[in-house]
């Protein structure tokens, strides 16, 4: 029985990170109605900019290197969008969708070559002892950089749910996802709120980044894989949704690590994505996810 | 009357390029970028080490001629399409008359047919699944294979540790990792052990919690982990902190210097199964180790001990075939007996598998100390 809490504790680890991911392709997609493929990518980077200031500035402490990487990636999100993608805003979609493609090869590749194409981990910054509660109460063996890499994340959603629902940019940024056209004839800064959108998003991917290369391990490639089961995360929630983000990530989660647990490692990602189908099915526009008319 | 001697610059520069008597051009695929590019650097390493040496003794002695060889080193990024295209541009276009390579075994298993349909020969350092070498005539290998390797692992753990319950968690899409666990399993029951746990995973995932927690709840005295040194440290630290204690076993996927630099201190008190240890007292090895050592600062690991094995293997099979041909290298190269190498001494009956002994090597503060060798 004592597996199965910290089965638990595994699947919140893995779908916290999923989330930070997801939200970021979430909001994008909410505010501009766009696909961003390189967000995967900037998730890797972040996990880079994580590894190169813990390396370089190893007396920085956690509580600094975190929101550090997190600012610097941020920028680079934000420089992202007014390089590559603001020109092709009213270009035909597929235009910008590939151009999200085409960042995202150029920073695997940018990072493969400055840094090397290694596995690597990030040195731990995070106490790896077990709880001890948690071990002599629940009988669950789990390290407190897992719980803490848990609770961090948790926080910074709840952060992001304030900052969208209870401050000017958020009803900025809502406004616009309700309507591009006609918030910037209320004189609103529609490029202000789509950058700090890619900001936002950028800064949770890269909170994400480092978290994956403490927990696990970060190469130059990671964002393929674990950028699809964030957007796949996002649409069973309801793409454009936050709530719907966080919600279809612990839910892809919990279902990989279940099978594995109860099932077979073999059937992971066969029976995970299975029933991922079956749930889109069932709810098209994902779990929280309106569905959008379009008028003729 | 310019314009027409352009257009005959390209031809001439063809012309130059034709093989010609004076140089032997074989043919080298391993991964120098990509997931295991420390596994290319080692190959890429002990390649410039043998060109060198042979061709400081003025090349291969080839009939009554001295001739310079040339290796042509190409990255398959240890993807088996890549491998394809690599065996196929070698064989092509630098019509190169032996390869050496791939590493791992799906590359190998993706080149070895082109290869084969060719009639040229291949010598593969370090892919140890018996389906490499397999109803082929062409393709040899300078190490042992898989069964053996599962074995020598199994015998070391129930005989050596004396574990009566093990647990496995391997790579489902890889080859090499896939037939090294099967015979592990099988081997392992055999000799009177209980297997209490066969988990998977797919190659590029990282997070191995849900399996490791999976095996921490059956609660094995080993875990068989034959997977490659890129991914192996993050298991064990994944495991440790799962709270599973259990000693680690792997196989000689294990070998290089980046397992103990990903690892650190999680790697110390585990075993895998390898070809060679530097510390075996062979003079081979000892000479191969004291230049290697010199020219690249690095301990060799059993790569590019393999791969300078593999290349001398074809060096000296050209000298015994006494001309430029693949079909009679081939043929010399299936002759071969009694070749000593820095993994020992290497001779084919019959197939293109060797005859060779192994060595279980333990990880002791960051290094690789010589445990024991097993025979066949």
């Amino acid at each position: 029985m004592d597996t199965i809490i910290q089965q638990l504790f595994n699947a919140a680890q893995l779908g916290a990170v999923y989330a930070l991911i997801a939200l970021g392709y979430s909001m994008v997609y909410g505010i501009i109605r766009l696909i961003n493929f390189a967000h995967g990518d900037i998730f890797m980077l972040g996990g880079f900019i994580g590894l190169l200031l813990t390396t370089r500035f190893g007396w920085m402490p956690f509580y600094l290197l975190l929101p550090l990487a997190m600012l610097l990636t941020a920028l680079v999100g934000v420089a992202i969008e007014r390089v590559a993608y603001r020109r092709l805003r009213n270009a035909q979609r597929m235009s910008v969708v590939i151009t999200t493609l085409g960042v995202g090869i150029f920073l695997e590749n940018l990072v493969r070559l400055t840094v090397g194409p290694e596995t690597r981990q990030i040195p731990a910054r995070l106490p790896s002892a077990p709880v001890v509660w948690l071990q002599q109460h629940l009988g669950a063996f789990v390290t407190w950089d897992k719980l803490l890499i848990i609770l961090i994340s948790l926080a910074l959603m709840a952060i992001l749910w304030l900052v969208v629902n209870r401050t000017l940019i958020g009803t900025a940024m809502r406004a616009v996802a309700d309507n591009k056209d006609a918030v910037p004839l209320m004189g609103v800064n529609l490029n202000l709120v789509i950058a700090v959108t890619f900001a936002i998003g950028s800064a949770l991917a890269a909170a994400g980044g480092i978290f994956y290369g403490q927990a696990y391990s970060i190469d130059p490639y990671m964002g393929i894989d674990l950028g699809w089961k964030a957007f796949i995360a996002a649409v069973i929630g309801g793409i454009g949704s936050i709530e719907g983000a966080v919600l279809g990530s612990f839910l892809l989660a919990g279902v990989e690590v279940i099978t594995v647990a109860y099932l077979s490692s073999n059937l992971k990602n066969g029976i995970a994505f299975g029933l991922l189908i079956l749930l889109l099915l069932v709810w098209p526009w994902g779990i929280m996810g309106k569905p959008t008319l379009k008028k003729v | 009357m310019k314009l027409h001697t352009l257009a005959l610059l390209p031809l001439l520069a063809l012309a130059a390029c034709k093989p010609t008597a004076q140089e032997i051009k074989i043919g080298v695929s391993a991964p120098t970028t990509g997931s295991i590019s420390a596994t290319g650097q080692s190959a890429k390493n002990a390649i410039a080490l043998v060109q060198d040496e042979i061709n400081a003794g003025g090349g291969v002695k080839v009939g009554d001629k001295q001739v310079k060889v040339r290796f042509i080193l190409e990255d398959d990024e240890d993807k088996p399409e890549s491998a394809a295209t690599v065996f196929q541009k070698l064989i092509n276009q630098d019509k190169v008359l032996a390869i050496v390579g791939s590493y791992t075994s799906k590359c190998s298993n993706a080149g070895a047919p082109i290869a084969e349909a060719a009639g040229i020969p291949v010598v593969s350092p370090w892919s140890t699944n018996p389906n490499v070498t397999k109803g082929r005539k062409f393709i040899f290998r300078a190490c042992f294979i898989d069964p053996f390797q599962g074995r020598v692992v199994a015998q070391f753990a129930t005989s050596k540790l004396k574990a009566k319950t093990g647990a496995v968690l391997y790579d489902v899409a890889s080859d090499y990792n896939k037939g090294i666990a099967e015979v592990f399993r099988d081997e392992f029951t055999k000799m009177g052990g209980k297997i209490v746990g066969f988990e998977t995973y797919n190659t590029k995932d990282t997070d191995f919690s849900g399996q490791l927690t999976k095996i921490k709840g059956s609660n094995p005295e080993v875990v068989f982990l034959p997977n490659y040194f890129n991914e192996v440290p993050l298991q064990i630290q994944q495991a440790r902190k799962l709270g599973l204690t259990a000693v680690m076993l792997g196989g000689d996927g294990w070998d290089n210097p980046e397992l103990v630099k990903l690892g650190g201190k999680v790697m110390d008190g585990n075993y895998f199964s390898n070809h060679y240890s530097p510390d075996i007292d062979n003079p081979i090895a000892k000479g191969f180790i004291a230049k290697y050592k010199t020219r690249f600062g690095l301990v060799p690991d059993a790569a590019s001990a393999l791969t300078y094995d593999s290349a001398n293997l074809i060096l000296k099979a050209v000298a015994t075939a006494g001309k430029a041909d693949s079909k009679a290298i081939r043929d010399a190269l299936a002759a071969t007996v009694g070749f000593q190498g820095v993994t020992g001494n290497i001779t084919y009956g019959g197939g293109g598998d060797p005859v060779k002994g192994a060595v279980v090597i333990k990880v002791e503060d960051g290094k690789f100390v010589f445990d024991s060798a097993v025979n066949p």
